[in-house]
């Protein structure tokens, strides 16, 4: 089905850099290069630049950097690895494929990890904590950053939706040990396909990564360790450098949005905040309200693809039946999950169709 | 020095930008950016081209390898008879499944030794991963025979052989599993990575379906953890394109290959020449012949314009990343001899016969050289 108002549309932004694009695609064809090239080498350092870090690897998507990120640090079997149960699947899945236990901790009502709950889920085999900044929005790194160190713990961010946004003024990607971004097709900052970075000062994470998402080849003839083939595409890499100069732009263009959504519909639902020394991005922009499943089927009917990121948090999902938790074990993340529901927002959505999205609801809700 | 012979084709086989530009611009317009219609199209069209039931696509051959290996079972304490002369992915995938590594060593065709393989057999052998090395084939018909009787598994490496054949069947077609890899320089390329699977076994099919994308039975639901191996559309659509013309690829490999075998032809003396054997369409992936004096010749033919390598000088079980293997140095005689004397000449579908006459010219001057 296709919907009068979609969830997201790429179409504007693509189109003006279009001039761009198809220069770095004949750039990189003539270049004979499509392996680890000149491509990936300098959106590497742009993007570390952009994050305020020292180093970046590219890999070929969020999931793969979370699990070689976790490799690179030496987390495996028999260790504990603190998250939240409200991400996508990649978060816990990554832990668990390198023979890790995810140990989940609620979140706030602002879809962050709580910090209040972290120390006690803390165990002798915990290894680190890997925060999610949800919905473009960064945790509560101070308060983590501070029972980290307390407890001997790695930080590992999971950026994959925030890129860009900031807390005091530092940026997603540049408060842990080594953090790992997205750039999946619907990112706000995205490729053409599958790709992500990974983003820390540790030149040693950094070298272990890009030795082991290139087969573990130290040189052409030598290898090191057995590795994996996780690289991130030399074309892709060409077109996040047209898009990366104008990601600031294209994000405040989502706040704006966003704000426009908030001013309009705090009445009736419960929006997004933002505290003064942060600056939230939006790469979902996520409401709660009492009548969810109903609210989504009027908006769907109604031609506007709101979505819900996720229904079944991650605890709840078969995966991890051998975890044993329950329903009932993460009551915010559950009461959540029934009432979040993500709107179409995106850089060039069309006024029409913002102020459509804003009367539907408040019709649904009974006002106007 | 100029390069006169060079081993990247790439800048030629893309020259011609706007049709590539074409070939995306389907994608970049529907939006579909991972899996989709372009990936089924591709893989509907890739099973049938090379003759198996089923076909995955994913990132790249060495998934393709992790995901065959996953689909049949293997994992933590498994052993895996596999020959030593491959790219490092082979048994990047075998450790990276928990699996353990067994090597054999390989024939004077370069291809995996079928006759010791009884001896590497233990309680724990789980599968044989015979690699279509250099895109020639290993006997298949005999690992499969010996598989059945020792009741194991064989999954083919056929990563350098899409466009060959074996007593008329494709590489990768013989086993229970077939792992493909489209590399840039492979006879089916993309332009970047890109790799398949391929099965008769629907149960498997369905389920490294699901392991390629999440683990997910559909967008909320997740029923076991899986990952992130989807190939990209953008270079499922140029696999695509390319499947029409690999065979032709295939074709002018073999013709430059036979006429590179005949010009050395009479340097029996210095140069050894594998075997080749009419049931047995190779995809010259890497034309290598055994050379004396190798590090010599490789240095003159790159000082003159050849753009020569080697694959590999030091065999996989002897790399620092196998030292926990605690396989010792005279382990595997012939595969340890091949890495001292192979030599990898190109031979792609854009080589011309003056640049194999060039070739030829500059190996038997060295070896003139060499015997005054």
């Amino acid at each position: 089905m296709s919907y009068k108002i979609p969830y997201v549309d790429f179409g504007p932004t693509t189109r003006s850099s279009k001039v761009e694009l198809i220069n770095a695609f004949g750039r990189v064809l003539d270049s004979g290069r499509f392996v680890l090239g000149e491509e990936v080498k300098v959106f590497e350092k742009e993007f570390a630049d952009y994050c305020g870090t020292e180093y970046a690897a590219g890999l070929a998507n969020g999931t793969c950097s979370l699990h070689l990120i976790f490799r690179a640090l030496g987390i495996g079997p028999g260790d504990e690895v603190i998250t939240a149960p409200n991400s996508f699947i990649a978060t816990a899945s990554a832990i668990a494929q390198v023979g890790a236990k995810p140990v989940f901790v609620d979140t706030k009502l602002d879809f962050n990890i709580d910090p209040d709950l972290i120390e006690s889920a803390i165990t002798e085999n915990t290894k680190a904590i890997v925060p999610v900044h949800l919905t473009g929005r960064v945790a509560r790194m101070n308060e983590i950053t501070n029972i980290a160190k307390a407890n001997n713990l790695l930080i590992i961010e999971d950026s994959a939706q925030s890129v860009g946004a900031e807390l005091d003024g530092k940026k997603a990607g540049s408060f842990g040990d080594v953090a790992s971004f997205s750039f999946h097709p619907l990112k706000n900052l995205h490729a053409f396909g599958d790709a992500g970075i990974v983003t820390s000062n540790k030149i040693d994470v950094i070298t272990e990564l890009n030795m082991l998402k290139n087969h573990g080849l130290q040189d052409r003839s030598t290898c090191a360790q057995w590795g994996l083939n996780c690289r991130l595409d030399e074309m892709q890499a060409a077109f996040l450098s047209v898009q990366l100069p104008q990601l600031d732009a294209l994000t405040n263009e989502r706040r704006r949005i966003a704000e426009f959504f908030n001013k309009n519909l705090s009445e009736v639902v419960d929006t997004p905040t933002e505290s003064k020394n942060e600056k939230h991005v939006y790469q979902t922009y996520v409401i709660r309200s009492d009548r969810r499943d109903k609210l989504k089927e009027y908006l769907n009917t109604n031609g506007v693809e709101a979505l819900i990121h996720y229904p079944i948090p991650i605890h709840l999902q078969p995966a991890a039946r051998y975890l044993n938790y329950k329903k009932g074990s993460f009551p915010v993340v559950e009461k959540l999950s029934n009432e979040i529901l993500s709107l179409p927002l995106y850089p060039g959505m069309p006024t029409q169709h913002q102020e459509q999205v804003v009367s539907l609801i408040l019709k649904f809700y009974g006002i106007k | 020095m100029k390069l006169v012979v060079p081993y990247n084709y790439i800048p030629e086989q893309f020259s011609n930008h706007e049709k590539f530009f074409d070939l995306w611009k389907p994608v970049l317009q529907s939006g579909e950016f991972t899996l989709g219609p372009f990936v089924e199209n591709f893989e509907n069209k890739f099973a049938s081209y090379i003759g198996s039931k089923f076909c995955i696509a994913v990132n790249n051959g060495t998934d393709a390898l992790i995901l065959s290996l996953k689909a049949a079972g293997i994992g933590p304490g498994d052993e895996i008879i596999t020959p030593s002369n491959s790219f490092y992915a082979t048994t990047g995938a075998i450790v990276a499944v928990g699996a353990i590594p067994v090597f054999s060593d390989v024939d004077s065709r370069y291809q995996i030794e079928i006759s010791g393989m009884k001896t590497l057999i233990t309680k724990k052998t789980k599968a044989i991963l015979p690699v279509h090395w250099a895109g020639a084939s290993p006997d298949m018909l005999q690992i499969i025979e010996f598989a059945r009787q020792q009741d194991l598994l064989v999954i083919e490496d056929a990563c350098m052989a899409i466009g060959g054949k074996l007593h008329g069947k494709s590489p990768g077609t013989f086993g229970d599993l077939g792992a493909y890899s489209m590399h840039p320089l492979k006879t089916l390329n993309v332009a970047g990575d890109g790799g398949m699977v391929v099965t008769n076994n629907e149960a498997l099919y369905l389920w490294m379906k699901k392991f390629r994308n999440h683990g997910m039975t559909n967008r909320n639901e997740i029923e076991f953890w899986g990952v992130n191996m989807r190939i990209q559309p953008l270079q499922a659509v140029i696999a695509n394109y390319f499947l029409d013309y690999v065979d032709g690829f295939v074709r002018i490999r073999n013709r430059n290959a036979s006429y590179l075998d005949n010009l050395l032809n009479d340097l029996e003396r210095y140069l050894q020449i594998p075997n080749r054997l009419n049931h047995n369409l190779e995809t010259f992936s890497l034309y290598m012949i055994l050379a004396s004096d190798r590090d010599n010749l490789i240095k003159y033919l790159i000082h003159h314009g050849v753009e020569a390598k080697i694959h590999y000088p030091t065999p996989l079980h002897l790399q620092p990343a196998a030292q926990k293997l605690g396989l010792n140095k005279q382990a595997l005689p012939v595969a340890e001899k091949q890495a001292r004397e192979l030599l990898t000449i190109p031979i792609h579908q854009y080589l011309k016969f003056s640049q194999l006459d060039y070739v030829s010219q500059l190996i038997h001057t060295f070896y003139q050289n060499e015997s005054r």
